[in-house]
């Protein structure tokens, strides 16, 4: 698309979906299904061209500052930090442009770094921590300004198995449990869905097919599995809008 | 009181960005040395080449008082920061998609403008740097003259072209968020303000209609404003006719070019193509 043609294609369309407080929702689809585009919208990286999306009641175009500090956002991607700045100097800076002194800054980091194991890694440059760790640190990052939502698109997508597991018991037990705060994530992973998700919710070129429990998702799609159920909703989708 | 408070919070960012951008550049520690010695260098070769050229009929042409060494030397010293203000922006928004850190710095409480704003505090400090030591090896080695020069003058000047050159760099940022690569508004900007501001000649001895050209090209009026107060000793009020003529390229500039930079910004978001390079 020319960066200043009229634009021709919806990435989303009559989507509608709630997670409440506490809740984990998952997004599952194929690649342009339209997860990031939801989760860039929520981040208010995207603006709507039309339609409605708010979190914790402040819309996401008209009061993007208002969203913005009740989210903590995190991508799958080890490239986003300054590698040659501490971790430390790192969170600091981010604290520093959400607004949080520096003495409040130091406090909370102490706090975040036994819970996210970063104690001896803190005064490291980034770039000699491994992908593991960096995903801990972007995690950290996400909650310095106690966001009540954590969106995060692909957590796992660079980390090896076990690294990936041990992330997401993390996720479970720290951030979701220990912290009570909603998660929205998007995934390729069944098994991190089903292991995270309270809620599913199934995409496919823009639209929502379903968006409910991972049993209730089974039942209606009559699949013994989630990989099944997504098989049987898509191609009952695209012989609906033949 | 909550404008203050805004105002001592962008400011506390600001300094953030740029001990951000000082922290990264002194982790390369032979970077620094090595700009120390390549002023030295460009400031002998211009001492050279002023020995060969300067001539009764070229002493003519240059204002009163001047060498054509002084005259070059603090013409391409300056020059230089309309080129920091031009590629300032798109480089550090360049730098931020290509690290993958521009997602998360706009996931924060801190807008863009704020955020390239802050980004273009080093690059314009370490060319203020740069700058001095050019000076400095031409006053120590070459006989660059410092004696009466208006320093207090030179700093308004400063001031005001770094404001002017802003515009100019924000309308390039605003390029760079649309079309991604290859900025003709750098270059056209860059190659018209080689040819006609002044950098290496006075404007005097262009053709009548360039000279015209030139008087609408604002770093005309930094390089004689600079070169004023540097070698002409010239008073404040003599620095004044510059200087206005720098605010009100400021005073169009930036409002337009705020204007377009928010217009493309909002387009970027629309299309999703913020974070592409």
């Amino acid at each position: 698309m020319h960066p200043i043609s009229r634009l021709t294609v919806p990435a989303l369309r009559g989507i509608s979906l709630e997670v409440k407080k506490g809740e984990v929702l998952a997004l599952v689809g194929a690649n342009g299904a339209g997860k990031s585009t939801l989760l860039r919208i929520l981040t208010t990286l995207l603006i709507p061209t039309c339609g409605r999306a708010e979190v914790c009641g402040f819309d996401v175009t008209r009061e993007p500052a208002k969203v913005r500090l009740q989210i903590g956002y995190h991508t799958g991607g080890d490239a986003c930090f300054y590698s040659r700045l501490t971790a430390r100097e790192n969170l600091l800076l981010f604290a520093g442009l959400n607004n949080i002194s520096e003495a409040k800054a130091s406090t909370r980091i102490a706090e975040l770094s036994d819970p996210f194991g970063l104690g001896e890694l803190l005064d490291r440059q980034v770039r000699a921590l491994s992908t593991g760790n960096v995903h801990r640190l972007g995690l950290a990052r996400a909650m310095l300004h106690r966001p009540s939502v954590f969106i995060l698109d692909e957590p796992t997508r660079s980390l090896d198995p076990l690294a990936a597991a041990e992330f997401r018991r993390f996720l479970l037990k720290d951030i979701v449990e220990g912290h009570g705060t909603s998660m929205i994530f998007a995934s390729h992973t069944l098994a991190e869905v089903e292991q995270l998700a309270g809620k599913i919710a199934v995409l496919d070129d823009g639209r929502l097919l379903a968006c409910d429990t991972l049993a209730n998702i089974k039942t209606s799609a009559g699949a013994h599995t989630l990989e099944e159920s997504l098989e049987i909703l898509t191609r009952q989708a695209s012989r609906d809008e033949q | 009181m909550r404008d203050s408070t805004q105002f001592a919070l962008t400011l506390r960012k600001l300094v953030l960005l740029f001990r951000r951008d000082f922290a990264v550049a002194r982790s390369y520690r032979a970077a620094f040395l090595i700009e120390i010695f390549e002023s030295l260098l460009a400031s002998a070769s211009f001492y050279f080449l002023s020995r060969f050229v300067e001539s009764p009929a070229l002493e003519k042409s240059l204002p009163p008082g001047t060498t054509y060494f002084s005259f070059a030397l603090v013409g391409i010293a300056f020059f230089d920061y309309l080129g920091v203000a031009l590629s300032t922006f798109d480089g550090s928004l360049q730098e931020a998609r290509q690290n993958g850190t521009l997602e998360n710095l706009l996931v924060t409480q801190t807008s863009l403008p704020v955020i390239l704003a802050g980004s273009s505090l080093y690059p314009f400090v370490l060319m203020s740097l740069r700058t001095a030591i050019y000076i400095g090896w031409g006053a120590a080695l070459f006989g660059f003259p410092l004696q009466g020069a208006n320093w207090l003058g030179a700093v308004l000047v400063l001031a005001a072209s770094v404001l002017a050159f802003s515009g100019l760099g924000i309308l390039s940022a605003s390029y760079l968020l649309i079309f991604k690569r290859g900025n003709p508004v750098n270059w056209a900007i860059l190659g018209l303000s080689s040819v006609v501001g002044g950098m290496m000649y006075p404007i005097s001895v262009l053709p009548k209609w360039l000279q015209y050209v030139a008087r609408i090209t604002p770093v005309t009026y930094s390089l004689e404003g600079m070169r004023a107060a540097i070698l002409g000793h010239a008073t404040m009020r003599e620095l004044l006719p510059p200087i206005a003529a720098l605010l009100l390229f400021a005073a169009l500039l930036l409002p337009i070019s705020f204007s377009i930079f928010s217009w493309a910004l909002r387009r970027t978001k629309i299309t999703g193509t913020l974070t592409h390079f």
